[in-house]
C-alpha cells in the first residue's frame, strides 16, 4: 500500500472515530508547573535590580509543579488536586495545600468554587461566568490532540490566558475557572508562561460519584461580587505591603 | 380594552421586526473531493477581535447551521482533525439566510502535520495557506548554525552551497525580525546565526525587493524566510559602581557587573572601605554567586554530626560597625553555567582586611572569699588577607543517577600585633600586679577541601543510596614573639616588688589530614514510611611541631619545656537509623545512632626527649526525634529532640604546661570526656495570610553532660592557673513570643516580642563549683508607620534587663540594662530627592559598677536619583552625627562582669556617587521577605 494513502486513511478514519460529538465524560490529569521567576518579574514593587537578583539566585530550580484533575460529564465538572499534600521529590517531606475545589453544574447554570484564601476556606457560588474568549489561528499538539488556541484575560489579576483546546473532546470544561470552548482545554498558560497547566492524562470513562465534590467541604459562603472585591483588595494591598499576592491566593 | 389592544398591535410590530433583524447561516462542510465532513467544529467570531459568539458541530451529513444570529458580519471558523482549519468573513444577506453552499477544506501539509505537530509538539500558526512553527521545538546539537536547523525543518531543503529551497522553490531572502541581514546573501543569516539564538521560522512570499523599493506592486512573489531573534526573560546584563569621598579620610567604592542568561550567569565584583564593612553585603553576594548562592554541604548523613565548614566568602550580614577601624579589600570573578542536567560554578575571590582595635577593659572578678578588678589597656594590629577558589560540578548522569565533585581551596596569610597594659587590683584598689605585654605572630595557612557525592535513585519510588568521600588538608605555619614584664607588687621576701619577665620567639607548623566518608540507604515502607539507615566514617592525623626560643641579650636557647610536638590520630564511626513518617503535613521522625570515637596521641618534648602517649576510646548513643505539624495552611508547629557529643578539643587533652603569659598558667588534661549536649527545640508560627497577623512562639532548652569547662585556682597574687575538666548539670533555656499586628492595613503595624532566658553555669573556682545563674529578660515594641509611598517612619524600642548571680559571691549579683530606642525615616521630597534619618539611642546601665553611659548615634542621607532612567545617584551622608559611637560591650559570665570600650569609627560625612545599569530605586519601604 502506497505510504500516502495510507497516511491519509489514517488521518481520515481517526477523526470519524474520534470526533462522533457524542457526549463524553472522563478524567483529565493536568501537571501545573508555577515558574517563580517570572512571576517575580511582574510584581511593580520590585525594583530590575530585585528581579535580577531573584532570576540569577533561582536559576534554573525556579519552578514547582502539581498534579491537578478535572472530572467531568456532559453537564458537570470538577477541578481540584490530585493528591491534598504537597511532597518533596523524594517523598519523604510533606505539607498540606490550600484547599481548591472548583465546580460547575452547567445544567443549573451554578458554579460552586471552594478556595482556601487570605486565611480561610471561602464558598464562591454564584449563577456561572464564562470567561469571554477569542480564537486564534494556532494549532498544536497535545496528548494526541490537536487543539487550538484561544484566549481570554482576567482583568482582576491582571493576567492574558492562552488555552489550547481539543474539540475531538466534545465537552466544554477546563482547569481552574476556565471554560466555554468547543472541546475540552487540555492546555493552560496564564501571563505566556508564569503558569502552565498542562493535560498529562486524558481519561474519557464514566465518571460515577467522582464527580461531586466532598460533601465535608464548609467555608464562608460569598458570591462573585464578594469575591472579586475581596481579590481586588488583596491584589492593591499586596502590592502596598510588598508582599507577593500569590503566596495567600491561588493563580 | 382598547389599552390592551395597543399593546398587543406594538409586541406584534416589534416581534416582526425582530424577525428581520436575524438571519441564520448555512453550508455544507466537506472535504476538496467534495465528501462531506461530519461533526466538524464550527465557529462564530466577532470579525473585530475574533471574539467566540458561538458555536456548534456540523451534523452527521456535514451540514452546518447557525441561526437567529443578529445581523452582524460573523467570522466563520471551521476546525476538522488534519485538514487545515477554514475561515470565511459572513456578510449579513438581504434574506433572512445566508447560504454559503459548500465550505471545502483543505489537507493539513502531511510533513507539518507529522513533523511538526505531532512529533515536535510545536505550535503552528496558521495565515490563510502558510503557517509558522517554533524552531526552538527542533532540537540541534549546540553549537549549531540557523542552516542547520533549516535542514531539519520539515518542507525546506538546503544543499551543498548552503542554498535554501522552501515548498520547492528557491528562497531569494532571509530576514531576521523582519529586517535585512548583512545585505542580500540569504546565507550570510543562516551560516553565522548560531541556532539557538532563534525562536521562530517563517516561510512566506513576499514582494520582490523592485516592487518594494518603486511601490508599484508588479505582482511578482519571492519566497522569504524570516527568523525571530529570541527574546529570552532570562538573560540580561548589569553593572553598579559606587564611590565615595568623606571626611577623617573615609572613603569606599564598589564596582560589580554580571552577564547571564538561562544557562551562563558571569560576575565580577570588587570593592574597598575604610568604614568597617569587612565584607561584600548579602544582597553583592547573591549576584555574585547566582544560582549558587545558597549550595551548601552534603556529605554527612543522618544526625548527629553537627555541621560541615564550609569555605565559604565572608559576607556583611550589617551590624558590628563599632569594632576599630578596619581597611578592607575584595574582589573576585564566578562563573556559573546550569541546565536541567548540569551544573558547574567556579569563582575566584580574594580579601583582604586591616584592622586596628584599641580596647579598654574592666573586669570585676569573684573569688570564694574575696573580688578583684582588673582592666585591660591594649592596642591590636589584626591583618588578614585570603586567596579563595571554587569549583563545583553536578552532573545528573540520567534519571536515576546524580554526581557531585566539589573542590574549595584557600591560601591565607596574615598576622597580629599586640601590645598593652593590665593592671590586677586584689581588693579593688591595691595595684597588686602590674603586666606589660607586646606580642606578635605573622601566619601562613594553605587549606583544600576535595568532595564527591553519588546519589542513586532506585526504580521503586523513594527508594535510594547515596555515598561521598571527602579528603581535606590544612597546613599552617606561625612565627611569633611573645613579651611582657610582669611586676608582682610586695610579693617577695620581705615585701619586695618581684620582676618576672617573659621574651620568648616561637615557630609552629601543623599538617592536617583528614579523610571522610558516608552512606546512606533510604528503604520506603509503604506509601508514607521510609526508613533511612546511615553510616559516617572519619579518619584524620595532625601533625604539630612548635619551637619555643627563650630570647636572652639577642641569644636564643631553646625552651625544652615548651618546645613540643605532637601527633594525633582521631577515628570516628558514627552509624545509625531513623524511621520517618509524612502524612498532609505530619511529619515524624524517629532514630538512633551509636557514636565511636578513636584518639591515638603521641607527646614528645622537641629537646628534652620526653615522650608520652594517650589512647582513648569513646561509645556513646545519639538518639533523635522530631515532629512537625502543619495544623492548618497558616499554623504550623515544630519540636526536636537533638543530642549531639563533642571530643575534646586536642590541646586541652595535652598532658602539657604553658606558661607562657605567667598571669594565666594553662595546663591539659588527658582525661577529658566528650562533651554531650541535650537540646529540645519547639515553635509555633500562625500567619494569616488576609489580615496579615502573625504570631510565632518558640523556645528551646539545652542540657549539658561532661561539660568541658575551665576550672581556675587563683592564688594570693592573682595569678589564674586553669585546668579543663568535665562538669554536669550546666544547662539553658529561652522562650519568645513575637507579633506582628497591623493596626492599619498596609499603612501601620504594630510588633511585639517578649521572652525569657535562662542560664546556669558552672565553674569551679579554687576547688568550689561556682554556680552562675543568668535571667534575662528582653521585650521590644516597634510601629511600621507606611502611610504613602512619599512617606515612612519605624519607631521602636527594645530593653534587656540581665540579671547575674554568682553563688560563690552573692553580694556581686549584677543586674546589667541595656535599653535601646530607635526610629527610622524615610521621605521622599520634589525631584527625586529623598532623605533617610536613623536614630539609636543606646543606654547601659550597671548600678553595681555605678556604670551609666547613653550613646545617640544619628546617621543622616540625602540623595537624588539623577540622569535618565533614574540610572545614577548622588547621596550626602552624615555618619555618628553627635560623635557618639563608642563600642561598648558589658556582659557577665563565669565569675565575672566586664565592659569594655573600643575606640572606633566615628563621626564623618561622606559624598558618594552611585551609577547603576538598571536604574536606582529609592528604598521607601523595609523589605518583608528574604528571595
Amino acid at each position: 500500500m502506497n505510504v500516502r494513502i495510507f497516511f491519509l486513511a489514517c488521518l481520515l478514519y481517526l477523526p470519524v472515530g474520534m470526533v462522533n460529538a457524542q457526549p463524553v465524560e472522563g478524567v483529565i490529569t493536568y501537571e501545573q508547573t508555577n515558574y517563580w521567576t517570572r512571576i517575580y518579574s511582574r510584581l511593580e514593587y520590585l525594583s530590575q535590580e530585585e528581579k535580577d537578583r531573584i532570576k540569577l539566585t533561582w536559576g534554573t530550580n525556579d519552578k514547582n509543579t502539581t498534579d491537578m484533575k478535572l472530572v467531568f460529564t456532559p453537564d458537570k465538572s470538577h477541578y481540584t488536586y490530585v493528591s491534598k499534600q504537597g511532597q518533596t521529590d523524594d517523598g519523604r517531606y510533606s505539607w498540606k495545600l490550600s484547599e481548591y475545589v472548583i465546580y460547575r453544574d452547567f445544567a443549573k447554570n451554578v458554579q460552586t468554587d471552594w478556595i482556601e484564601m487570605l486565611g480561610r476556606l471561602y464558598q464562591v457560588a454564584d449563577s456561572i461566568r464564562a470567561p469571554k474568549w477569542k480564537v486564534m489561528n494556532k494549532i498544536k499538539d497535545i496528548q494526541g490532540h490537536v487543539c487550538m488556541m484561544a484566549v481570554t484575560e482576567d482583568t482582576l489579576k491582571k493576567q492574558s490566558i492562552t488555552a489550547w483546546f481539543a474539540d475531538d473532546i466534545p465537552a466544554s470544561v477546563g482547569p481552574g475557572p476556565y471554560f466555554g470552548l468547543p472541546g475540552a482545554i487540555l492546555e493552560l498558560e496564564i501571563n505566556e508562561g508564569d503558569v502552565v497547566i498542562s493535560a498529562k492524562n486524558i481519561e474519557l470513562r464514566p465518571v460515577g460519584e467522582e464527580i461531586q465534590p466532598s460533601k465535608r467541604l464548609k467555608g464562608r459562603k460569598i458570591d462573585l461580587k464578594t469575591y472579586d472585591s475581596l481579590l481586588s483588595k488583596h491584589f492593591s494591598d499586596s502590592m502596598k505591603s510588598r508582599r507577593n499576592p500569590y503566596w495567600s491566593v491561588p493563580f | 380594552m382598547k389599552k390592551n389592544l395597543l399593546l398587543f398591535f406594538l409586541i406584534f410590530i416589534y416581534e416582526a421586526q425582530a424577525q428581520s433583524d436575524r438571519y441564520s447561516i448555512r453550508a455544507t462542510v466537506a472535504d476538496t473531493s467534495g465528501e462531506a465532513l461530519p461533526f466538524a467544529t464550527i465557529m462564530l467570531l466577532n470579525p473585530v477581535d475574533s471574539a467566540l459568539i458561538t458555536y456548534g458541530r456540523t451534523t452527521d451529513k456535514g451540514l452546518l447551521e447557525f441561526r437567529n444570529l443578529k445581523r452582524n458580519t460573523y467570522l466563520l471558523k471551521v476546525n476538522y482533525v488534519g485538514y487545515l482549519p477554514f475561515q470565511q468573513e459572513v456578510l449579513p444577506p438581504s434574506g433572512a439566510v445566508a447560504d454559503l453552499g459548500t465550505v471545502r477544506m483543505k489537507l493539513l501539509n502531511k510533513d507539518l502535520m507529522e513533523v511538526v505537530v505531532k512529533t515536535a509538539r510545536a505550535p503552528l500558526s496558521i495565515r490563510g495557506d502558510t503557517v509558522e512553527y517554533n524552531a526552538s521545538s527542533f532540537k540541534v546539537p549546540p553549537g549549531s548554525t540557523v542552516e542547520d536547523l533549516l535542514r531539519r525543518l520539515p518542507g525546506v531543503q538546503v544543499d551543498q552551497e548552503g542554498n535554501i529551497k522552501a515548498q520547492g522553490q528557491d528562497v531569494k531572502r532571509v530576514t531576521v525580525d523582519g529586517k535585512r541581514f548583512f545585505g542580500d546573501d540569504p546565507k550570510a543569516a543562516t551560516r553565522n546565526l548560531p541556532a539557538e539564538a532563534i525562536t521562530k521560522v517563517q516561510v512566506f512570499d513576499s514582494k520582490t525587493e523592485e516592487a518594494r523599493l518603486t511601490g508599484v506592486d508588479d505582482g511578482k512573489r519571492e519566497k522569504t524566510v524570516n527568523l525571530e531573534l529570541k527574546d529570552s526573560h532570562k538573560k540580561g546584563g548589569f553593572g553598579k559602581a559606587t564611590v565615595g569621598l568623606g571626611t577623617d579620610k573615609r572613603a569606599q567604592g564598589k564596582v560589580n557587573y554580571n552577564r547571564f542568561d538561562d544557562k551562563n550567569q558571569l560576575a565580577v565584583i570588587g570593592m574597598g572601605n575604610n568604614v568597617n564593612q569587612t565584607g561584600i553585603s548579602r544582597d553583592d553576594y547573591q549576584d555574585f554567586r547566582g544560582s549558587q548562592s545558597f549550595n551548601w554541604g552534603g556529605g554527612d548523613f543522618g544526625f548527629g554530626g553537627g555541621w560541615d565548614s564550609n569555605e565559604g566568602i565572608d559576607v556583611d550580614w550589617g551590624g558590628n560597625r563599632d569594632r576599630g577601624f578596619s581597611e578592607n579589600w575584595a574582589g573576585g570573578i564566578n562563573y556559573n553555567y546550569e541546565t536541567k542536567k548540569t551544573k558547574f560554578s567556579t569563582y575566584y575571590y580574594y580579601n583582604q582586611t586591616r584592622q586596628t582595635l584599641d580596647a579598654v577593659t574592666e573586669k570585676e572578678n569573684f573569688l570564694n572569699q574575696s573580688n578583684y578588678l582588673s582592666t585591660d589597656d591594649n592596642s591590636r594590629i589584626n591583618r588578614n588577607r585570603n586567596h579563595r577558589t571554587s569549583i563545583r560540578f553536578e552532573k545528573q548522569l540520567d534519571s536515576l543517577n546524580t554526581i557531585v565533585i566539589e573542590n574549595q581551596m584557600r591560601i591565607g596569610k596574615g598576622g597580629n600585633r599586640m601590645n598593652g597594659v593590665q593592671r590586677y587590683y586584689p581588693g579593688r584598689t591595691r595595684l597588686g600586679t602590674y603586666s606589660e605585654m607586646n606580642n606578635m605572630s605573622d601566619f601562613n595557612s594553605f587549606l583544600i577541601n576535595t568532595k564527591m557525592l553519588y546519589n542513586h535513585k532506585f526504580r521503586k519510588k523513594g527508594r535510594s543510596w547515596a555515598a561521598s568521600a571527602q579528603y581535606n588538608l590544612n597546613n599552617a605555619s606561625d612565627l611569633g614573639d611573645q613579651y611582657s614584664r610582669n611586676i608582682f607588687y610586695g610579693v617577695g621576701a620581705g615585701g619586695i616588688d618581684s620582676l618576672y619577665v617573659v621574651d620568648q620567639n616561637n615557630d609552629t607548623r601543623s599538617l592536617n589530614n583528614q579523610l571522610k566518608a558516608g552512606t546512606q540507604y533510604v528503604e520506603p515502607l509503604g506509601k508514607n514510611m521510609f526508613l533511612e539507615t546511615f553510616y559516617n566514617f572519619s579518619v584524620s592525623r595532625t601533625d604539630v611541631e612548635r619551637e619555643v626560643f627563650d630570647q636572652a641579650d639577642n641569644i636564643q636557647i631553646p625552651n625544652n619545656f615548651l618546645s613540643r610536638a605532637y601527633s594525633n590520630e582521631f577515628y570516628s564511626n558514627r552509624g545509625g537509623t531513623r524511621l520517618r513518617y509524612t502524612n498532609k503535613g505530619f511529619n515524624f521522625s524517629v532514630g538512633l545512632a551509636a557514636q565511636h570515637f578513636g584518639l591515638n596521641g603521641r607527646f614528645s618534648g622537641m629537646h628534652d626527649g620526653t615522650v608520652s602517649t594517650l589512647k582513648k576510646s569513646y561509645f556513646g548513643w545519639i538518639p533523635n526525634l522530631s515532629v512537625s505539624h502543619q495544623f492548618s495552611t497558616n499554623l504550623r508547629g515544630y519540636l526536636s529532640y537533638s543530642p549531639s557529643m563533642r571530643l575534646p578539643n586536642i590541646t586541652d587533652l595535652q598532658p602539657v604546661v604553658d606558661n607562657s603569659n605567667p598571669i594565666f598558667v594553662r595546663e591539659g588534661n588527658p582525661n577529658l570526656l566528650p562533651e554531650t549536649v541535650h537540646d529540645v527545640y519547639g515553635n509555633f508560627n500562625y500567619f494569616n495570610s488576609g489580615s496579615f497577623f502573625n504570631v510565632g512562639i518558640w523556645g528551646n532548652y539545652n542540657y549539658r553532660k561532661n561539660q568541658v569547662v575551665y576550672a581556675q585556682e587563683v592564688d594570693e597574687n592573682l595569678v589564674t592557673h586553669t585546668r579543663p575538666m568535665n562538669i554536669s548539670g550546666g544547662r539553658g533555656g529561652n522562650f519568645n513570643v513575637y507579633s506582628s499586628i497591623p493596626l492599619i492595613k498596609t499603612k501601620l503595624s504594630l510588633r511585639v516580642s517578649t521572652g525569657l532566658t535562662s542560664m546556669l553555669n558552672l565553674t569551679p573556682i579554687n576547688g568550689v563549683d561556682n554556680e552562675t545563674r543568668t535571667f534575662g529578660v528582653p521585650m521590644s515594641v516597634g510601629f511600621d508607620i507606611t502611610p504613602s509611598q512619599n512617606f515612612t517612619f519605624y519607631p521602636s524600642a527594645r530593653w534587656n534587663v540581665n540579671n547575674t548571680k554568682y553563688s560563690i559571691s552573692s553580694s556581686q549579683n549584677q543586674k546589667i540594662s541595656n535599653v535601646t530606642y530607635s526610629g527610622e525615616m524615610n521621605l521622599k521630597l520634589p525631584k527625586d530627592i529623598y532623605f533617610n534619618g536613623a536614630l539609636n539611642y543606646n543606654i547601659f546601665k550597671n548600678p553595681r559598677q555605678g556604670f551609666y553611659l547613653d550613646q545617640p548615634i544619628l546617621n543622616l542621607a540625602l540623595y537624588k536619583l539623577i540622569l535618565k532612567n533614574k540610572r545614577a545617584e548622588v547621596r550626602v551622608t552624615a555618619f555618628d552625627v553627635f560623635n557618639r559611637n563608642q563600642g561598648v560591650r558589658v556582659y557577665t559570665s563565669q565569675n565575672f562582669a566586664s565592659r569594655e570600650q573600643v575606640q572606633t569609627l566615628g563621626r564623618y560625612f561622606m559624598l558618594g556617587l552611585t551609577y547603576n545599569m538598571r536604574g536606582i530605586s529609592a528604598k521607601m519601604q523595609r523589605s518583608n521577605s528574604f528571595y
